[in-house]
């Protein structure tokens, strides 16, 4: 039996099709006309901080080494008798994968012989192969991967501000681990990773694009294997709200000093956590808004370029909102915010400029829809939130200042604040 | 998707792609000069004034809170290099008017605020607005500074310099940070003036509905200056050194990189890029397969070729003591294919990611405008179907001539100060 469901957009007329497979499998499915691609993702609540688990069925919990979700990713894309890409190659579809903090996801992108593509992603995602020998061949090339990311100055400066902000929480560590993290993986740890993340109950098929819903459902019908719920649970330690240190520096051989400066706010999940996000992402906007005076200011005495960015940045058990950019002076800019965010909450948001940027919210998430790619990630990040692909849009247009207010005065507090630094070298 | 190409003036295109799926439109504006040390970084700066504020939103403040009010509308410049010409530019994207919530008419907005960054720009006693123009020479100057961030950037980078050098195409698309130092707002703005002028213009529009008013708007405003469009060489073959040449330089970084450059005297240009396919660009190639995968060398190792300039790159990250193995396994790659091992699986594979590719022209604005812009730097007009067919009459032997055309030119390498094993 499946469960079946359109979900539309009030506002734009958009939707797509939710299904709950009777493999426990959530498919979401978005038929787009006039395009020539299709995207799909397969993806799983796993990510680098799901470091410690259990099932219903284990009365300890497990503990695995960092970065183990990552290397598990690299390694599913092995079979027993060839690699996926190969499968791939006879199809010409673009395959690859990714692992992020919460998710792991593999995806293709095709414009013909989509149906051939779902049967290879589905087929390869539940059929897993580890030896010692596969296992033992892929360290090298993390290893490789993990030097190339710790020369990253971006990726250097956020994990300096994530491990400033959280004392216990595993967001602060790498999504590849490190090198002495990952020789402790092993076959046997791969497959009971697997088997306990791996469950159609805890994942998600997202496809967009050229496609038609039935022919997916018969595929799906056809490839996925009914999984019971294993009542996983994922813990993470207590994290203290105050945050480990104010600030960190670290000197780099970088052309240009670079910054992020983070606010450790209260995590959240579902529909509570999509309108913080939706106020996050409005104070985001007026506090980068060149048209307002203190980017402008700062934007005058060359304290800030146009790399002035900030984001929302959150998961199971983390929420921050970062401020980022180059920088030779970066504790200005926080004198800067702070003083702005004090004075937003005692003066009030201008309600022009609140609905201003409000309507420039709404342009970039409807831009979106324009977009294959953008569709099949907006569906998987519904699921992976607890929420439905459109909310984002209505809960934005629902949005007051009153909202936007009562999130600067209780999330964004100057103790909770750090600031991380890559500095060029003397 | 209705295609409409026409000329507005001398040496000035416009391509207008109606396409009713999209819900946004997209504009880019593209002038087209040889790269030249004298004025690269002067255009450049005199271009990149321009999408920050106009005779009307004489600020980047008043500029940003007019394109924010319109549904977070962008402006941009543009600024790169292709072969041995310098395209320089302005952007534009918007929400389609269906989806204005109170009705605005976005497009006709739009109009105006391109009309006024090309031909109303803020300027007094010719010369750009002081404060904008310090704004973008302080940002330019940063990106250069910030090139060094992306280790791998950088060392395709100097690579490029390595292997051009004293061509065009070696020239960076801002010129140098000493001239981009030394330029003033009145130099900015009289090297744009000539851009109007002397420039190869090609206007692109997308949009889910034909819409006159830029056609309009900008054959009226061109219409105003006395044009003298110069012929602009993009495609030259790099000349071959004479002796492979190695450039290493040494940075505290944990991982080094290797880029090595190859030249061709070959104008097969299909042959050469399904060569490049099958050694090193996807994931069933060559390189992935047995520099990574085989040998667990390296997490990248890719090729890519550019024959608009008779070059061939291939670039890993690789540890020190690796740095040769590595080398050698491509070197012995290479080989292969010009020895015709190559199989039906590497050459179908090929056609059919070039296929999966080529379909996907029309799914973005963006990629309308990048296939016809393409098409126009390369004087070759075709479709993406023509332009697929070309791949397939491509045969084994044109495959196995173009790589025995590759030969080693120079080396660059970004080395750790580790002491080597």
């Amino acid at each position: 039996m499946m469960k079946k469901e359109i979900l539309t957009s009030a506002r734009t007329g958009d939707s797509c099709i939710h299904v709950k497979h009777s493999s426990g499998l959530d498919i979401y499915i978005c038929e787009m006309n006039g395009f020539s691609g299709v995207e799909a993702l397969f993806g799983t609540k796993y990510g680098s901080v799901n470091t410690m688990f259990k099932t219903a069925a284990d009365s300890d919990y497990t503990v695995v080494p960092e970065g183990i979700a990552h290397f598990l990713e690299h390694k599913l894309f092995e079979n027993e008798d060839c690699g996926v890409f190969e499968l791939y190659a006879k199809t010409g579809a673009s395959g690859n994968a990714y692992t992020s903090f919460d998710k792991t996801c593999y995806l293709f992108n095709c414009s013909q012989n989509y149906e051939e593509n779902l049967k290879i992603l589905l087929d390869f995602v539940q059929k897993p192969y580890f030896t010692k020998e596969n296992v033992d061949k892929e360290m090298g090339i993390i290893g490789q991967e993990i030097k190339m990311t710790n020369d990253n100055p971006e990726w250097r400066v956020f994990f300096n501000m994530l491990r400033a902000m959280y004392h216990a929480h595993p967001v602060k560590i790498d999504i590849a681990g490190t090198v002495e993290s990952i020789a402790k993986i092993d076959a046997d740890l791969l497959y009971k990773c697997y088997d306990t993340f791996y469950n159609l109950n805890n994942m998600v098929l997202s496809i967009a694009g050229n496609i038609s819903a039935d022919k997916v459902l018969e595929i799906c019908d056809e490839y996925l294997k009914p999984c019971a719920d294993k009542g996983l649970e994922s813990v993470f330690p207590p994290e203290p709200d105050e945050i480990v240190e104010a600030e960190t520096r670290e000197k780099q051989p970088v052309g240009a000093s670079i910054f992020n400066l983070g606010y450790k706010c209260a995590p959240r999940s579902g529909i509570d956590r999509l309108k913080a996000v939706s106020a996050a992402s409005i104070v985001s906007s007026l506090l980068t808004d060149p048209a307002l005076p203190m980017c402008e200011r700062l934007l005058k005495d060359e304290v800030i370029n146009s790399t002035f960015n900030c984001e929302v940045f959150y998961g199971d058990g983390y929420f921050t909102l970062i401020f980022s950019g180059e920088a030779e002076k970066p504790e200005l800019i926080r004198e800067a915010v702070f003083a702005e965010i004090d004075r937003l909450i005692a003066e009030g948001i201008n309600e022009k400029d609140f609905q201003r940027v409000k309507k420039s919210a709404y342009g970039i998430m409807v831009r979106e829809l324009n977009n294959v790619e953008a569709v099949a990630s907006l569906m998987l990040n519904a699921y992976m939130e607890n929420v439905s692909p459109y909310d984002s849009i209505s809960i934005m247009s629902e949005l007051t200042c009153g909202d936007v207010i009562d999130f600067m005065r209780s999330q964004l507090r100057r103790d909770r604040c750090v600031l991380s630094v890559i500095e060029t070298e003397d | 998707m209705i295609y409409k190409r026409s000329e507005l003036g001398k040496g000035i295109g416009f391509t207008s792609m109606v396409d009713s799926k999209f819900k946004s439109c997209v504009l880019a504006v593209y002038f087209l000069t040889e790269s030249d040390e004298k004025t690269a970084a002067l255009n450049n700066l005199g271009t990149g004034v321009l999408a920050v504020s106009n005779s009307r939103y004489p600020t980047y403040a008043a500029m940003s809170e007019k394109l924010s009010e319109l549904y977070g509308a962008s402006v941009g410049s543009i600024a790169k290099k292709k072969g041995d010409a310098q395209i320089l530019g302005l952007s534009a994207s918007w929400l389609d008017d269906k989806y204005a919530i109170d009705g605005e008419d976005i497009s006709g907005e739009m109009v105006s605020i391109v009309h006024d960054c090309l031909f109303a720009p803020n300027v007094r006693d010719g010369a750009y607005d002081s404060e904008s123009f310090a704004m973008v020479k302080k940002d330019l100057l940063d990106n250069i500074n910030a090139e060094f961030n992306q280790k791998r950037g950088y060392a395709i980078t100097r690579a490029v310099q390595t292997a051009y050098r004293g061509e065009p195409a070696a020239i960076m698309e801002y010129g140098s940070k000493e001239a981009v130092l030394s330029s003033t707002a009145e130099e900015a703005f009289a090297a744009y003036q000539e851009l109007l002028k002397t420039a190869k213009i090609e206007i692109y529009l997308v949009s889910p509905d034909e819409d006159n008013k830029f056609a309009d708007m900008f054959r009226e405003s061109f219409a105003e200056i006395e044009r003298a469009p110069k012929d602009v060489s993009i495609r030259s073959h790099s000349p071959l050194k004479a002796e492979v040449e190695t450039v290493s330089e040494e940075y505290d970084v944990n991982q080094c990189k290797a880029v090595l450059n190859f030249k061709t005297d070959s104008d097969d240009r299909y042959a050469l890029k399904m060569v490049s396919i099958i050694l090193g660009e996807l994931p069933f190639s060559k390189l992935f397969l047995n520099v990574r995968e085989k040998l667990s060398l390296c997490y990248y190792c890719t090729s890519r070729s550019i024959s608009i300039k008779g070059a061939f790159f291939v670039d890993c990250g690789v540890e020190r003591k690796n740095i040769e193995k590595a080398k050698a396994e491509i070197l012995a790659q290479l080989e292969e294919i010009k020895k015709g091992n190559i199989s039906d699986m590497e050459i179908q594979g090929s056609l059919m990611a070039l296929d999966n590719a080529v379909s996907q022209v029309g799914d973005t604005p963006t990629s309308y405008i990048t296939w016809y812009a393409d098409c126009f730097f390369e004087n070759d007009y075709y479709t993406p179907e023509e332009h697929f067919n070309r791949f397939r009459g491509v045969t084994k032997e044109r495959m196995v001539e173009a790589a025995k055309s590759l030969k080693l030119d120079s080396i660059y390498l970004m080395l750790n100060k580790e002491v080597q094993e």
